[in-house]
């Protein structure tokens, strides 16, 4: 798969995920133990390169997935949506990341709520 | 086996012309039906919709956002009644889960290939909650003509003036724009129909006035050219979404009848300004469309822009303000941003604000929507642009021949009702 250089620096793999009505999805993904051993997911939007659903359409599944394949208990496990900057001269697809919240119950999480990070943000929350 | 299918109304922006176009999902679907099947169409957009128990299956097709909540309706009331209704079309699949709450069954994805086992579960009393064939889009040869015989054709008539068909030559979309679902909707590639086919299609049209509805004709290069080569001899007329900005390719949609594209004008460039004018050299009009309420807009920069528009000659402009459909980027982008504050899906008509601006407030764009149109229209109204447009097709017509006068044996009629006021 072609990949955009500019996604690596977020991502170390891709994930393969079900979108609506099963639909084969795919992102990027890159699991980073903190010093605090909390696990920080970021899962990048490939745009072009996913078949499927768009990883904010099914955030809660997605990182449901994510939180059980890093082995993190939900009370460690700190998840962040990334698009990459297109290079487009439109200004929607510029970089943004956001930290995703959600309810949890069972190992199922829900109701997510977003909330917008600088890239320097990211940059701290994976040293930390 | 009698198959009701409904095609529901929506409520249309206020002030502005009203024209009901043959639906294009309908006459799709009906000719991928079993052969055993009875079709009976009711549009509701031009006619009065009779619910009775009459019908074996019910089928609901939508296509917009604004028609959900209606067919919604309609589905309960036949429910009521003990039919089966199924749904399918693209309001469908964007507004799938909501839609399973009224319905026996929901079709997701292209019908081709399909419908001999909706209908023989059906009749086994096996049908499936989903039909689920998004990510199995069919071979295009197995696309033939739309079956345009369940059209009440006299109902689609102004004054006596017929209304374009819709015809379509591809599907799918390679490009992911911000308020576009096809990705969703028809799959990340595109996909066109063998030319011999589309050709095979168009022949056997009796409206010599099309709108191919494909969502670009910008994504293929050899294949327009062939397409447009292969259209030449039909004469056809032609209203459709953009057209490749290489000179060769207009030079031949051109000379294969196209009569005006809508074309997306996002700023105040000179490449927009080259655009148009390109068309123009070409001989083809220029509807423009444009988005209102894009984060990268301040009210000054609405204003310039529609200043704009009127130096670079359109020939007509369609303003709409951004409606977060489900399924696009602007959809996911608001949401994550908590947004959106309105979500009856009767207001995402691209004329409600229903979403927080970043600029300004969802009233003041409100107020700059109906200024864009009062603005563009004040020298000019929009009837009279399009009559200009009218002008220019029958001209072309009249020269080569293809010109059918209007019926004035229903100019009285506008859309099958009589017209009562100096509309």
């Amino acid at each position: 798969m072609d990949t955009n250089p500019a996604l690596n620096r977020y991502m170390d793999r891709y994930f393969d995920y079900p979108g609506h009505w099963d639909s084969p999805s795919k992102c990027g993904l890159k699991l980073a133990t903190r010093k605090d051993g909390k696990i920080l997911a970021i899962a990048t939007e490939i745009y072009r390169q996913n078949p499927g659903t768009p990883v904010t359409e099914v955030v809660a599944s997605l990182a449901t997935r994510v939180m059980k394949a890093s082995g993190a208990a939900y009370v460690n496990f700190i998840f962040i949506e990334h698009t990459p900057d297109l290079g487009s001269k439109l200004t929607f697809y510029g970089e943004t990341f956001d930290q995703v919240d959600f309810d949890h119950q069972d190992g199922i999480l829900s109701n997510p709520v977003w909330t917008r990070l600088s890239r320097e943000q990211v940059d701290q929350m994976m040293e930390e | 086996m009698k198959f009701k299918l409904i095609y529901p109304r929506w409520q249309k922006l206020e002030g502005q012309t009203i024209f009901n176009l043959p639906p294009h999902g309908p006459v799709v679907m009906a000719a991928a039906l079993p052969e055993h099947v009875e079709i009976d169409f009711t549009d509701e957009n031009v006619e009065d919709l009779i619910i009775d128990d009459s019908a074996d299956l019910v089928g609901i097709s939508m296509m917009l956002t604004t028609q959900v909540k209606r067919g919604w309706e309609i589905a309960d009331q036949y429910r009521a009644l003990g039919k089966k209704v199924i749904f399918g079309g693209i309001s469908t699949m964007l507004h799938a889960e909501e839609t399973m709450l009224h319905a026996d069954s929901v079709f997701l994805g292209e019908v081709e290939g399909r419908m001999e086992q909706v209908f023989a579960d059906f009749h086994k009393n096996d049908m499936k909650k989903v039909y689920n064939f998004l990510s199995k889009p069919p071979d295009l040869n197995l696309v033939g003509p739309a079956n345009r015989s369940i059209l009440k054709k006299d109902l689609y008539y102004h004054k006596g003036f017929r209304m374009v068909d819709l015809f379509h030559a591809s599907r799918g979309c390679i490009y992911d724009c911000y308020p576009c679902a096809v990705r969703y909707l028809g799959g990340r590639g595109f996909r066109p129909r063998p030319i011999d086919r589309v050709v095979e299609e168009l022949s056997g049209m009796d409206n010599n006035r099309l709108f191919i509805v494909d969502n670009s004709l910008a994504l293929d290069t050899q294949w327009e050219k062939d397409l447009f080569k292969a259209m030449i001899p039909l004469k056809k007329k032609w209203v459709s979404h953009t057209i490749e900005d290489k000179n060769e390719v207009l030079d031949l949609a051109a000379q294969a009848g196209a009569w005006y594209v809508y074309q997306a004008v996002f700023d105040t460039s000179d490449y927009i300004r080259n655009r148009v004018k390109q068309y123009h050299d070409y001989g083809i009009a220029v509807e423009g469309t444009i988005l209102l309420g894009l984060d990268n807009q301040t009210e000054d920069d609405i204003k310039r822009l529609i200043d704009f528009l009127l130096e670079i000659d359109l020939d007509l402009a369609e303003f709409t303000v951004l409606a977060p459909f489900p399924h696009t980027k602007a959809y996911s982008d608001l949401l994550k941003q908590n947004r959106i504050f309105d979500k009856d899906w009767n207001h995402y008509n691209a004329g409600k604000v229903v979403y927080y601006p970043k600029h300004m407030t969802p009233e003041r764009l409100g107020e700059l929507f109906q200024y864009a149109w009062d603005t563009f229209y004040k020298d000019e109204p929009q009837t009279m642009k399009m009559f200009n447009l009218i002008n220019k097709v029958m001209s072309r017509e009249l020269a080569d021949g293809t010109y059918t006068p209007r019926r004035r044996d229903i100019a009285n009629l506008s859309f099958g009702k009589k017209i009562t006021d100096n509309a």
